[in-house]
């Protein structure tokens, strides 16, 4: 890895690059999935490659290739020279100025108490295959799946500036649904999340935290209730929402308007730009006093954790909204500097073969002061929903729609019946506006979100979000329904 | 560099012979692809990549398990082969796998062009800027891409599979922001780069820019809708990832599952998936090797049937349509060519039948609230305007819909008389035409 970082390096700065960066990404994945008591896959894979970042006439241009050889890493190396070139040749515009960073020398490692590629296949299927049957004891759940995804990636960057770091992660994951099918609906009910349940830094003891198999009944019950619930009224009330659902709130509407670059238009055309601009910073109400919104690379186990970014920069903790105000965005060595500022060290690559963007690390709403069972208790009326089902959101991130797996009626301070297909809609400022509660330290957790698209070429990116469940007033509920 | 197609073959046949199981298949994708990106009237990213994955499934009585690397090494090679034998020693029996499909002809159709593997990187940037260049002469800002992808793709099996080809194509995206709120989209998607005109698609992306200009609120409510090609594509590729794949047939999770031979739409309404239908990109034959065929899925408003694989075709005792994705996913067989079939009006028809309605350009963000009745939630983008006594009018601020998809084909006006292909390209793409529906539910707006 070394040789192929030093290589890549001499190689830019020789063809005429002002600057480059190389980062060598090796990772190993497997996955097993079972569904409706077939498993339906096990399977394991590979991938080694080297990126090539390089500023050259004033420009990016970046080159990946899977080809390690001398020769490979040599001819990525020029061609990333020569796509700046190209790009700086007929695109005139200032030249590239990165936010200075420091040369580091350094090592990282997360969390990983038990490895889980040592754990046998056995076990794994075996919990799988015991959670999926025990949802499928209720008739209606006709369809049901289990799946486990574990990640081991370790990287080496290095840069012109004289930085050379090396990182290590384990990631593990794990999901169930139980799919209840009848009158020509299907409603899914999920543990311990929907789309792909939870996925943290660390091992397969973050599995077994989970106790799929414990779960699995009552995820069945729920599901096969869903059929005969009632339906979502059509109205404007409160809502409180689950940590899992707030978490997911926070990413799509504070957490993609907050990316610097989306600011700055560079997204303009894919996944879309900001409804913040610059000069919104320290002066524009995200939301109410109860609004707190970091940004913060260094929580233990979590998906947006590391110890410095794809461009070498260390991990931090930043403010993103204060008391309700905007108070910094998400940055890079790049944009970092319109705000006038270093970058805050959120540039990340989905594998050696993408060039880093600005992502979210752990973007998280922080907590309040009320107990749960206090927060329903205080509410005379409105719906409590749990667990995402369907997310849209405008591009400049102001318009959003959520529908959740399942809901109850808050009647006089009590949960009442259960709502099938609950779903709500808002405007992102004025929706945190009404934000008038958060639950304490003793609900929030972080939630991690491995499905993160954005860029072109397309990149998935794994971030996270920490959340305890929250109450808003006067949010339109029941659209469409 | 990408492998050439026999490099790609004995690789293929290489990790076949490597597999020590009652039968295995192996599965090589290989691929450059470069990708110039602007903004804000400057390139701002200028990426390329070269990459070739192999995949082995190695089957065990009926018991099959998948490995993948990267690496082609023998050591490589046999340390994939040896993965997935392990991961199949594991796996139960699974009464419904039938084995691997054996070979069968596939449709031999060219889908490389000379023009298309010459679009540099100098080619792309003049490209850049000559879109970008219509939209600066109007004082507004231009961001998008032109991406090129070159691959090839090899299927072996034990059974005699030997199937492989090589593809390219061209995409470019451009937006076009005004100065008083407007903005302007426009798309292109090609095998055959000769054909794509970049100043052409910046002006069409500007003009609409320039057109929807100061756009004005408009309550939400159920209008009369005429659809661009290209917002009409996301319901097809809707349709097609909810209910056409045999998967979920089978599940009994899609529309189809209790339709087949009822009336489920419109009768003018017919959407075949094709990968051999002129025009269009992509894969000749599946990841199984095995030939795509034209599938009929909904025919004159009437539901016909789901496309497979040779798994859920053996299950489901239908035809193999050769649709299987790699193995194992989480989908089951999916169209990835599907088209709507052509109507006789065209856009312009339609516009002018309407007395009042909304024109849209395309959608955003759009997603599932009903995976069984195909209710939709999404926004407009880039230019949605207001029509009034046959003409466009005024731009109208984006609007959010939530619409029962069915329910909406159901009610049909016209269909256009010209198809556009659209979709990310690599593997496949939609061939849609614009509609004119009859009811369209819009929920909310943008203030």
């Amino acid at each position: 890895m070394r040789d192929a970082i030093a290589r890549a390096l001499e190689a830019a700065t020789s063809a005429g690059a002002s600057y480059a960066d190389a980062r060598v990404v090796e990772s190993m994945h497997e996955r097993l999935s079972v569904r409706t008591g077939r498993v339906e896959g096990i399977e394991s894979g590979e991938s080694l490659g080297i990126g090539i970042r390089v500023i050259a006439a004033g420009a990016w241009g970046f080159a990946a290739t899977a080809d390690m050889s001398a020769h490979g890493v040599r001819a990525a190396a020029a061609e990333a020279v020569a796509l700046a070139r190209a790009a700086a040749a007929t695109a005139h515009h200032a030249p590239i100025v990165l936010s200075p960073v420091d040369a580091y020398r350094d090592t990282w490692t997360g969390p990983c108490e038990i490895d889980p590629f040592t754990i046998a296949t056995e076990d794994k299927l075996a919990i799988l295959l015991a959670a999926d049957e025990a949802m499928r004891a209720e008739a209606a759940v006709r369809v049901s799946s289990a799946a486990l995804d574990f990640l081991h990636v370790r990287k080496l960057f290095g840069s012109s500036e004289g930085s050379l770091i090396e990182q290590a992660y384990t990631e593990s994951q794990a999901g169930i649904v139980a799919y209840a099918i009848g009158d020509g609906e299907m409603l899914p009910r999920s543990y311990p999340n929907s789309h792909g349940g939870q996925a943290v830094q660390g091992g397969w003891e973050a599995i077994l935290a989970l106790d799929l198999t414990g779960n699995a009944p009552r995820v069945g019950e729920q599901a096969a209730a869903l059929l005969s619930a009632a339906p979502c009224p059509a109205e404007t009330t409160t809502v409180i929402i689950d940590g899992s659902q707030i978490a997911l709130q926070v990413h799509e509407s504070i957490g993609h308007p907050t990316e610097l670059d989306r600011v700055l238009g560079d997204e303009a055309a894919f996944a879309g730009t900001s409804f913040l601009g610059l000069n919104d910073i320290d002066t524009f109400r995200y939301g109410s006093e109860h609004v707190t919104v970091t940004a913060d690379a260094t929580v233990p186990g979590s998906l947006g954790s590391f110890g410095y970014d794809d461009e070498g920069v260390p991990a931090q903790r930043d403010f993103l909204v204060v008391g309700g105000v905007l108070t910094s965005f998400q940055s890079s060595r790049e944009s970092a500097p319109a705000m006038g500022r270093a970058s805050n060290g959120c540039m990340r690559a989905d594998g050696w073969n993408r060039q880093p963007l600005v992502r979210m690390t752990t973007v998280s709403l922080e907590p309040g002061t009320w107990d749960f069972e206090d927060l329903i208790a205080n509410t005379e009326s409105g719906i409590y929903l749990e667990t995402n089902n369907s997310w849209s959101i405008d591009d400049k991130r102001l318009n959003f729609q959520f529908a959740c797996e399942i809901g109850w009626e808050i009647r006089n301070g009590a949960l009442g019946r259960m709502i099938k297909n609950p779903n709500y809609t808002g405007i992102t400022p004025a929706f945190w506006g009404s934000c008038d509660a958060v639950c304490s330290p003793d609900h929030w957790q972080v939630w991690g979100i491995p499905n993160c698209g954005k860029g072109e070429p397309m990149q998935v990116a794994h971030v996270a979000h920490g959340a305890a469940p929250a109450r808003f007033r006067d949010v339109r509920v029941g659209v469409g329904r | 560099m990408r492998y050439s197609l026999e490099n790609a073959r004995i690789l293929a046949e290489r990790a076949v012979h490597a597999t020590h199981a009652d039968a295995a298949e192996a599965v090589v994708t290989s691929e450059s692809s470069a990708l110039t990106r602007f903004a804000n009237n400057r390139i701002h990213q200028n990426v390329a990549e070269s990459d070739t994955r192999l995949s082995i499934r190695a089957v065990l009585g009926t018991r099959t398990g998948v490995a993948s690397t990267n690496r082609h090494d023998d050591e490589a090679i046999t340390r994939c082969a040896a993965a997935a034998v392990e991961a199949a020693r594991h796996a139960p029996e699974d009464p419904d796998f039938g084995g691997l499909p054996e070979a069968a002809p596939i449709t031999a159709v060219s889908r490389v062009s000379a023009t298309t593997a010459g679009y540099d990187a100098d080619r792309r940037a003049e490209a850049a800027a000559a879109i970008i260049g219509q939209s600066s002469a109007r004082g507004f800002v231009a961001a998008g891409t032109i991406a090129t992808s070159d691959y090839a793709v090899a299927v072996a099996n034990t059974g005699g599979v030997s199937a492989v080809m090589e593809a390219d194509d061209l995409r470019a995206t451009v937006l076009s922001t005004g100065l008083q709120g407007g903005s302007g989209w426009a798309s292109f998607l090609t095998s055959d780069a000769a054909s794509f005109s970049p100043s052409a698609l910046g002006g069409r992306a500007a003009t609409t820019a320039e057109r929807s200009e100061r756009p004005a609120a408009l309550d939400p409510g159920v209008y009369t809708v005429v659809l661009a090609p290209e917002a009409v594509s996301d319901l097809l590729d809707f349709l097609g990832y909810l209910g056409f794949g045999a998967k979920s047939f089978a599940e009994g999770g899609s529309f189809l599952t209790e339709a087949i031979g009822t009336s489920l739409v419109d009768e003018r309404i017919s959407i075949y998936d094709d990968a051999l239908s002129p025009g269009t990109i992509g894969l000749l034959f599946d990841f199984e090797g095995q030939p795509k065929q034209r599938t009929p899925l909904i025919a004159g408003g009437v539901a016909v049937g789901p496309v497979t694989d040779s798994y859920y075709a053996r299950k489901l005792g239908l035809p193999n349509t050769g649709h299987a994705l790699p193995a194992p996913n989480p989908y089951g067989p999916m169209p990835l060519n599907l088209e709507l079939a052509a109507g006789d009006s065209t856009e312009a028809e339609m516009i002018a039948s309407v007395d009042r309605g909304i024109y849209v350009t395309r959608f955003h963000y759009v997603n599932v609230e009903d995976p069984m009745k195909i209710v939709l939630t999404g926004m407009t983008r880039d230019g949605t305007f207001l029509i009034e006594n046959g003409a466009l009018t005024t731009p109208v601020r984006n609007l959010r819909f939530t619409q029962d998809v069915l329910d909406a084909l159901s009610h049909v006006g016209a269909i256009g008389s010209q198809r556009a292909l659209v979709g990310p390209g690599e593997g496949g793409a939609t061939l849609a035409t614009a509609l004119l529906l009859e009811r369209w539910e819009f929920t909310g707006q943008t203030g």
